[in-house]
């Protein structure tokens, strides 16, 4: 088999429409609209909870990489890739279901593939430290913060379902920390360039401002300070993400 | 009455089978995790993610009973030279359009022979001395049970023409003789070995089901007022090959030529997907003519005068149809 795929193998149905995130972005900036869906109203929590879908398959398919393009690595990263491939499969379908919930469908929105190229580091510890720590920490925000809204909107379905999702992604956080340590074990340059790679993929997601420290109804991604804790992100790494947030220019 | 601690198998032939297994079992796992990636349909797609785990549950337990054994843990080996070359074959098919050829190797040649494999095992497997492994087995069995059953309906989701029925029997009879080479997974399965290749008998599973429904969300596409006329006229246009036609729809400054389509006019269009940008839709039509079909993506504004397209990119030429129909 390719070891690993270049990320352009993506394979999608035809029902789904890829575009730059950028351009996505651009496109709505230019009909006065804010570049990434706000949690304002039901239409824009479909459209946030159609990425975050579409963020889950993502995840399962570069598991799934992580599950064939290491074979070399220890058999414990294998099977705790393969556990997350589990897991990311019914998050996919969690949220297939909730897209129906909320009267939307797959495709309604255009894919964008960032979330998957950074899945496509070819260094074990580089694709753990920037797919579980960064990526699983960024779902971690977005959750927690779904959560909130639901419960403040009133919609159990949505509160539970995305509850359970969250209590995966810690442990998928989990999972990444402890391989960032093991893999690296011996050779902090390999520690150095895997965890560089994951504050730029932390800068990457601010969203140039768009995730911030604050009330969960008052920011458009609030980070989940307690949650990261709970995930295993020590103070520093919690403070350090919070100052690069403030220090994002606003889009 | 055979005395209950008689049994067919020494401490190291037991040890021998379970390398075997982990050594296809891990083979398998990798593949599908990696084809998760690379296999374009949703049910598809999740089925493979669904087994995943348990394949590496399987793999772990049969390795973590070897030094159990007195073998190495974790330690895999292939039966005999003609058993990489069938796992070979069956983790070769990469290509987005090979997806029936990938479930068709696990789900109708390997598992059902793993399967019947598992069974034969567990029920000579001694059971005064040997429950560690008859425990795993059991897990296993159970396992491929419902993986085969699953894969089964996904296949018959997916497997819908006359041409793709071809594509998945040619599949099974060029993994099959390799199979049947190897002796089995473990080398001494003989080739008329009751069950060995055979389809287990269909029940549809119920899982695979949700998947497929899962996979087909959407009835009709939810278009905004005028856009649906806008689309039929504007594909109308293409299939005439009227070059004026097709520039009336298209909005001011929108450097778009028919002439990208090549010398064949397509004969008709259908909508295979609709995406929405704030107001702003984006629409791939599918074009089916006398040569390959072509997908040509469009960015569709609202103005006074009513729909037109911004933008428009032909995404690629397809070889063949694609497995799903058209809705
Ligand atoms: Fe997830
Ligand atoms: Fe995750």
């Amino acid at each position: 088999m390719e070891r690993p795929i270049a990320y352009d193998k993506l394979a999608r149905e035809d029902r789904f429409v890829r575009m730059r995130a950028r351009d996505v972005a651009d496109l709505k900036i230019a009909q006065g609209l804010p570049p990434f869906p706000d949690l304002s109203s039901r239409e824009s929590i479909k459209e946030r909870v159609h990425g975050i879908m579409v963020g889950e398959l993502q995840a399962m398919e570069g598991a799934g990489r992580s599950v064939c393009d290491f074979p070399e690595a220890p058999w414990e990263f294998t099977l705790d890739m393969a556990r997350q491939v589990w897991d990311e499969s019914r998050h996919v379908e969690i949220y297939l279901r909730l897209l129906e919930h909320l009267d939307g469908f797959a495709g309604e929105f255009p894919e964008t593939t960032i979330l998957w190229r950074c899945a496509c580091a070819e260094d074990a510890a580089a694709r753990v430290a920037g797919v579980n720590r960064g990526l699983e920490g960024l779902a971690c925000d977005v959750f927690n913060q779904l959560v909130h809204i639901a419960r403040k909107i009133g919609d159990p379905v949505l509160e539970r379902a995305v509850e359970f999702v969250l209590a995966d992604e810690i442990t998928h956080v989990r999972m990444g920390s402890k391989w960032l340590t093991r893999l690296t074990e011996g050779d902090p340059e390999r520690r150095r360039r895997a965890v560089e790679f994951q504050e730029t993929i932390d800068e990457r997601f601010n969203l140039g401002g768009v995730r911030r420290e604050g009330e969960h109804d008052l920011v458009p991604i609030s980070i989940a300070t307690d949650v990261r804790r709970l995930a295993g992100f020590t103070e520093e790494e919690i403070e350090r993400l919070i100052k690069t947030t403030q220090r994002s220019q606003v889009y | 009455m055979p005395h209950p601690l008689e049994g067919p198998f020494a401490v190291e032939h037991s040890a021998r089978l379970l390398r075997n297994y982990r050594y296809v079992v891990e083979r398998a796992l990798r593949a599908a995790g990696g084809w998760i990636a690379l296999t374009p349909e949703l049910s598809a797609k999740l089925l493979l993610g669904r087994h995943v785990w348990d394949l590496a549950q399987h793999a772990d337990a049969f390795g973590r009973r070897l030094p159990e054994l007195r073998a190495t843990a974790h330690q895999g080996e292939p039966a005999n030279a003609a058993v990489v070359a069938f796992m070979d074959a069956v983790e070769a098919p990469e290509a987005p359009h090979e997806t029936v050829e990938r479930l068709v190797g696990v789900y109708r040649v390997l598992k059902p022979h793993l399967l019947a494999v598992y069974s034969q095992h567990l029920a000579r497997a001694n059971a005064v001395y040997e429950p560690p492994t008859r425990q795993i087995l059991a897990r296993c069995i159970e396992d491929e049970t419902r993986h085969v059953t699953a894969g089964e309906t996904i296949l018959r989701h997916l497997v819908r023409t006359p041409e793709l029925e071809a594509r998945a029997a040619a599949r099974q009879r060029r993994l099959e003789p390799l199979l049947a080479a190897a002796g089995g997974v473990t080398g001494d399965v003989p080739p008329d070995a009751p069950g060995g290749t055979a389809s287990p008998a269909v029940e549809t599973s119920d899982d695979a089901r949700e998947w497929i429904r899962l996979e087909k969300a959407v009835g009709a596409w939810p278009m905004p007022a005028g856009l649906a006329d806008a689309l039929r006229a504007f594909g109308g246009a293409l299939g005439a090959g009227d070059a004026a036609a097709v520039a009336r729809w298209l909005a001011p400054g929108t450097g778009w030529d028919i002439a990208g389509l090549g010398a064949r006019a397509p004969r008709s269009s259908r909508i295979v997907a609709f995406a929405r940008i704030g107001r702003q839709c984006v629409v791939k039509l599918a074009l089916d003519g006398a040569g390959p079909t072509v997908t040509l993506q469009s960015r569709w504004v609202p103005g006074e005068a009513g729909w037109r397209a911004a933008a428009l990119e032909i995404l690629g030429r397809d070889p063949a149809p694609a497995v799903l129909p058209p809705r």
